[in-house]
């Protein structure tokens, strides 16, 4: 009968073509609207490295300052002290562990065709590459052993690697970055996680960088900083003593194993802290966190209202234009009761017409829903354009937004038309094929 | 055989109460060929539409084909209409959408047969009216009687032992309804049994009996059957 339905459908479809476009006009706006909201959201607030995203960990350390406390006390900086990062990189105390920072510079290509070019990088630890899986075309980061003798290696990505050297493996040849001779050991793939969760200080939904080099080269300042950094204290004259501050700019991240791992690693920087009390640092009471990659995101609001605002505006938008094919399909299916009222008399029980018109239903809200992913793929193109670069990978419908939309639009159909096919399968027929 | 035993039919609105049927009593056996006739408002529709499964009543007894109906769900009543009754009306009923073939088809559908005795149906049946080459053709591109024809060729597609034919020359001028009778009574003898509602005395004569109903009572006075007359 299935099949019997569906052509019943069809034809009925067909020949309300006008009533039937308005109702997947309706879903499809609807729709529309609201898948264009979710995926944003969906997309923001997804899981960038979801087979590990629960080992690894953003370290905070509340050394801020006692009286003004950051963030109103609720939590600690989001940063660390380059003074911190460094002790805890010694202490090699996590599986795998990283402290980075957003660098800057120019990169001077050894072929006088190709122009200088600005470029944004990250300075960070060797375990980088391996904690965030970061994928390489050619060759590999670099190893600790660099980072202890403050090796001038960098790792390109794709895009630069394409505009200095023509796409080719170029690890071992050389260029110049900030004026020092760096030595290219590796290319990375595509590699743009959304968020950007590893740096979400400058923009979690950010390009991933030109360049990555050994975070040690900042303290020899071969390699310009960048990025925010807030400090709570007075910085003294010069570059050192501006590394020895309290000012945040650094991130840390550490990869535990298991739950034991995580809390004998909070036990030691508890520990840490402590230590640090006796030198005067560290006043605030203890709020030491480890932050697994979805809580980092979740605590620092990385999805904003605003796009909540927006999304539970456009699902209001939905539910009005559901509330419209409800009354569309209520005076379609009414419209159709001296049909309904024979069919009743040829044999169909009310369970028959209610499969027959939910069926009819569904085909509308399935056409609907294939209106509405086109209508949100345009609207995800008017945000992109909107937004420029910041919504760029945010704004695209993969497969599993396209199902969402096509069940959205069905479970909403076939509910707007329950009460229509409710009040269709109760028509008297008697009365129905007297008027007819 | 068709059995109602002091049916009663009350339509209640907030204010008023109408009799529609009062104290109906009726057997119509196997074979019979009933007309019904009866002043407008009378009650023969709500007989018809009783007799149908399509309306319930307030009370009394109604078994059809010795079953109780009064006992039948509406999937009981449903499957008792597909089965056992055909439905002719004054104003065709057909599906404007549907060609006459899909129209044929709708109880055969709702019968669960499979697609080569459906169609076989249909060819037959749209045969048996002289419509077979029209099967293609939508409603609205044929004649009343041509209308009413499948209606009767949809009514008899799922052999019912009853079929139920309210004004069905009611819409249609003196020769197409001549040709609709002669069709009614060529199913009657092949062992359908035929209850129909008309104003048209004429036409109540050609039955093998006729009852009147007035008030929502069977005129009993006016009871007879062409056999006993003869």
């Amino acid at each position: 009968m299935f099949s019997y339905y569906l052509k019943i459908a069809w034809i009925s479809i067909i020949r309300h073509w006008g009533l039937s476009l308005l109702m997947i006009c309706a879903i499809g706006l609807g729709i529309g609207a609201a898948m264009t909201t979710v995926t944003v959201n969906y997309l923001m607030s997804s899981d960038p490295i979801p087979h590990k995203s629960k080992q690894l960990y953003n370290v905070q350390l509340d050394s801020w300052d006692v009286n003004d406390p950051f963030n109103d006390g609720l939590s600690p900086p989001t940063q660390m002290t380059f003074t911190d990062s460094t002790n805890l990189m010694k202490a090699k105390k996590a599986f795998r562990q990283n402290v980075q920072s957003q660098a800057s510079g120019v990169i001077e290509s050894n072929d006088p065709e190709i122009l200088p070019m600005s470029v944004n990088g990250r300075a960070n630890s060797a375990d980088f590459f391996t904690m965030f899986d970061v994928p390489f075309i050619y060759g590999s980061g670099w190893s600790h052993l660099a980072d202890e003798n403050k090796e001038l290696v960098i790792v390109l990505n794709k895009e630069t690697n394409d505009k200095l050297f023509g796409g080719e493996n170029s690890v071992g040849k050389s260029l110049r970055l900030d004026g020092n001779m760096f030595k290219v050991i590796g290319v990375i793939d595509q590699w743009e996680p959304k968020p950007r969760f590893y740096d979400i200080s400058t923009g979690a939904f950010n390009d991933s960088e030109d360049f990555f080099v050994p975070f040690n080269l900042i303290a020899e300042e071969k390699i310009g900083r960048s990025g925010n950094t807030n400090c709570w204290k007075p910085v003294g004259d010069g570059y050192a003593a501006f590394l020895a501050s309290e000012c945040v700019w650094t991130q840390f991240w550490v990869e535990l194993k298991t739950e034991q791992d995580k809390q004998d690693y909070l036990a030691f920087l508890n520990a840490y802290v402590e230590e640090q009390k006796e030198f005067g640092r560290f006043a605030r009471p203890l709020d030491n966190r480890l932050s697994n990659v979805m809580q980092w995101l979740e605590d620092q609001e990385v999805v904003a209202d605003d796009a909540k605002m927006m999304m539970a505006m456009s699902f209001m938008f939905l539910i009005v234009c559901l509330l419209n094919t409800v009354g569309l399909l209520l005076a379609k299916f009414l419209g159709k009761a001296p049909e309904i009222g024979l069919r009743q008399a040829l044999g169909a029980s009310k369970s028959t017409l209610f499969s027959q018109y939910i069926i009819e239903s569904a085909c509308i809200g399935l056409a609907g829903g294939l209106l509405g992913i086109a209508l949100a793929y345009l609207g995800l193109k008017g945000v992109e354009s909107l937004y420029g670069d910041y919504m760029q990978g945010l704004a695209s419908l993969d497969s599993t937004m396209m199902m969402f939309a096509l069940v959205l639009s069905l479970v909403s159909t076939i509910l707007s038309g329950l009460y229509p096919t409710w009040r269709a399968c109760n028509i008297q027929p008697a009365q129905q094929l007297k008027s007819q | 055989m068709l059995v109602m035993k002091n049916i009663n039919k009350i339509f209640q609105t907030a204010d008023i109460q109408t009799h529609a049927l009062r104290d109906f009593n009726l057997t119509v056996n196997e074979g019979d060929f009933l007309s019904v006739t009866g002043p407008s408002g009378s009650g023969k529709t709500t007989f018809l539409n009783i007799a149908g499964l399509l309306e319930t009543y307030t009370n009394g007894e109604f078994t059809l084909d010795g079953e109780d109906v009064g006992k039948l769900n509406d999937n009981g009543r449903s499957r008792m209409r597909n089965q056992k009754i055909g439905f002719i009306f004054q104003s065709f009923n057909l599906i404007p959408d549907l060609n006459l073939f899909d129209n044929v088809d709708v109880p055969l559908r709702y019968r669960g047969f499979d697609a080569k005795e459906r169609k076989r149906r249909i060819e037959e049946n749209l045969e048996r009216v002289g419509l077979a080459s029209r099967m293609k053709h939508l409603p609205s591109q044929l004649s009343g009687g041509q209308q009413q024809r499948v209606a009767i060729a949809r009514a008899l597609a799922t052999d019912p032992r009853f079929l139920l034919a309210d004004e069905p020359t009611g819409n249609l001028d003196s020769e197409m309804a001549q040709g609709v009778m002669s069709l009614l009574e060529e199913i009657n003898q092949q062992g359908t049994t035929i209850i129909m509602v008309t104003h048209d005395a004429i036409l109540a004569e050609r039955a093998s009996r006729t009852i009147q109903v007035k008030d929502g009572r069977v005129s009993e006075l006016e009871i007879f059957t062409q056999q006993a007359i003869a």
